[in-house]
């Protein structure tokens, strides 16, 4: 009768604590859970705030015709920039995400920030804690935006035999990873060479208008063109050149009109506005601007020894 | 004595099962007070870049390609707005919609004594406001001056280009 009467109070013990435990452990896992949500949503808004922030301070490097300009953007801890690029519906977008390291490793990538009003050419993704920037107007015959070109500082870029033009631009831009004199012995630079070499890692034929790079040949036309093709990756590029053919295409529409406003005054441009409004529409690839860029000379000329300019 | 027991152990866990439920409201309140406390946090951090954005938006927007004078008026101008071309992109505006990422864009000549008459391609260039963006939004305004100028007909019949000061105002759109 003892012995019956301990093993029902035993019994009766370790149910009360067993059921404790049990549910003890669903809070505190659901409590653990929650957290480490609450600390990755930080992590991701602190990442969203930056890829924001990012571009908003590119802002003021939408510069009025003068040349282009350069500045820095250092962060506190290494980051990674990832440039991505929609060229569907309307404008197209740009979009920044932004990864930040802490305790060691990178974080997920932030949400996708869009920017329909801006063009930057990169790699698919940039890593570091300081990255050069500069920003060059893109005139096709018109101003049609300010390309902005991002690198980390880690890349050096090295222009080898560059035209006088090339050169002199970028020695005012003094932008510490671009250099264009006494760095072609040194194996740390991606070698940027002119109409010269054949072992470079990106080779610009510059009169004909194109460059080769991982095996890719990309077609340009004007020098915004060719330094967005050497500072980014070929998918970028395309993407980023058929949002700006799209820009275009719309600013042609604007200048047909403003033309046609300014014929009832009597004050005629004589342009075929019309002709290279159906080449920015029917604009496919990079392979379409040689094309392009003829008919885009053709009316600059035009424009400027017309009477009644247009732009 | 076999009921007595079961009583008492019945009893012990209803007793837990309420303090069980006490403690996740309990945690479930403090889970709310600090996902609150943290979207309230975003949303100003949200305001705070689009009010950045705004106001540097505001002392460019004259030079994007869309606004600008370029050379159209003999030499290059900074800080100078096309008329004529600002008329015709309010034709095209709701491509544009999105574009800026600014809820209303607003030009005012700053002609003092005037009053307001809203441009439109029958008053044009007659009129002192034209309003490129209007979305109904609560937010801030930021402005800067810049030079309007525009292709004029004089009354012996001779093109010439007339200019301005105007007023070029943005607003962001505030988020509540």
């Amino acid at each position: 009768m003892k012995s019956y009467n301990k093993n029902k109070k035993a019994i009766e013990f370790s149910f009360t604590w067993l059921f404790a435990v049990i549910i003890g452990t669903a809070i505190l896992v659901l409590a653990i859970y929650a957290a480490t949500k609450i600390l990755s949503t930080g992590g991701a808004e602190t990442s969203a705030a930056a890829a924001k922030e990012i571009g908003v301070l590119l802002n003021p490097l939408e510069t009025g015709f003068e040349a282009g300009v350069s500045t820095s953007l250092s962060l506190p801890t290494d980051t990674r920039i990832y440039n991505g690029c929609d060229n569907f519906s309307g404008f197209g977008k740009q979009q920044i995400q932004v990864a930040q390291k802490s305790f060691g490793r990178f974080s997920e990538p932030s949400v996708n920030v869009s920017f329909p009003n801006k063009y930057i050419f990169s790699n698919e993704t940039e890593e570091g804690k300081k990255f050069l920037i500069f920003s060059k107007p893109f005139e096709f015959p018109f101003k049609v935006a300010n390309l902005i070109y991002l690198t980390s500082s880690n890349e050096k870029y090295c222009f080898i035999d560059a035209p006088e033009n090339i050169k002199s631009e970028l020695s005012q831009l003094k932008q510490e990873n671009l250099l264009v004199a006494n760095c072609s012995t040194s194996p740390e630079f991606i070698m940027v060479c002119f109409d010269t070499g054949t072992s470079c890692d990106i080779e610009v034929r510059y009169n004909s208008g194109y460059l080769k790079k991982n095996g890719d040949r990309l077609r340009f036309a004007t020098d915004a063109l060719m330094y967005a093709a050497i500072f980014s990756g070929g998918g970028i590029y395309e993407c980023q050149a058929s949002r700006l053919m799209q820009r275009a295409e719309e600013l042609s529409s604007i200048y047909i009109k403003k033309a046609n406003l300014l014929q009832q005054k009597d004050c005629n441009s004589n342009l075929d506005l019309l002709s290279l409004l159906n080449s920015f529409r029917s604009y496919e690839d990079s392979s379409d601007l040689r094309l392009l860029s003829d008919k885009a000379e053709e009316i600059e000329v035009g424009n400027r020894v017309s009477s009644c300019r247009l732009w | 004595m076999i009921k007595k027991t079961l009583k008492l152990g019945q009893f012990k866990i209803q007793q837990m099962a309420f303090m069980l439920i006490a403690v996740v409201i309990f945690f479930a309140l403090v889970g709310i007070f600090v996902l609150g406390y943290g979207l309230s946090g975003l949303k100003q951090t949200a305001n705070l870049l689009e009010e950045q954005n705004a106001m540097l938006l505001v002392s460019k927007l004259a030079n994007s390609p869309e606004f600008s004078c370029g050379e159209a008026f003999g030499v290059t101008r900074i800080n100078c707005i096309d008329f004529d071309k600002v008329m015709m992109l309010k034709q095209d505006i709701k491509k544009y919609n999105d574009f800026w990422g600014v809820s209303n864009i607003e030009i005012r000549k700053t002609v003092g004594g005037e009053q307001e008459t809203l441009c439109n391609l029958a008053n044009y260039p007659n009129c002192n406001t034209l309003k490129l963006l209007e979305q109904a939004s609560q937010g801030y305004d930021y402005s800067n001056f810049v030079s309007l100028c525009w292709k004029e007909k004089s009354t012996a019949e001779i093109i010439y280009d007339k200019c301005a000061v105007a007023k070029l105002i943005v607003r962001y759109k505030e988020k509540i």
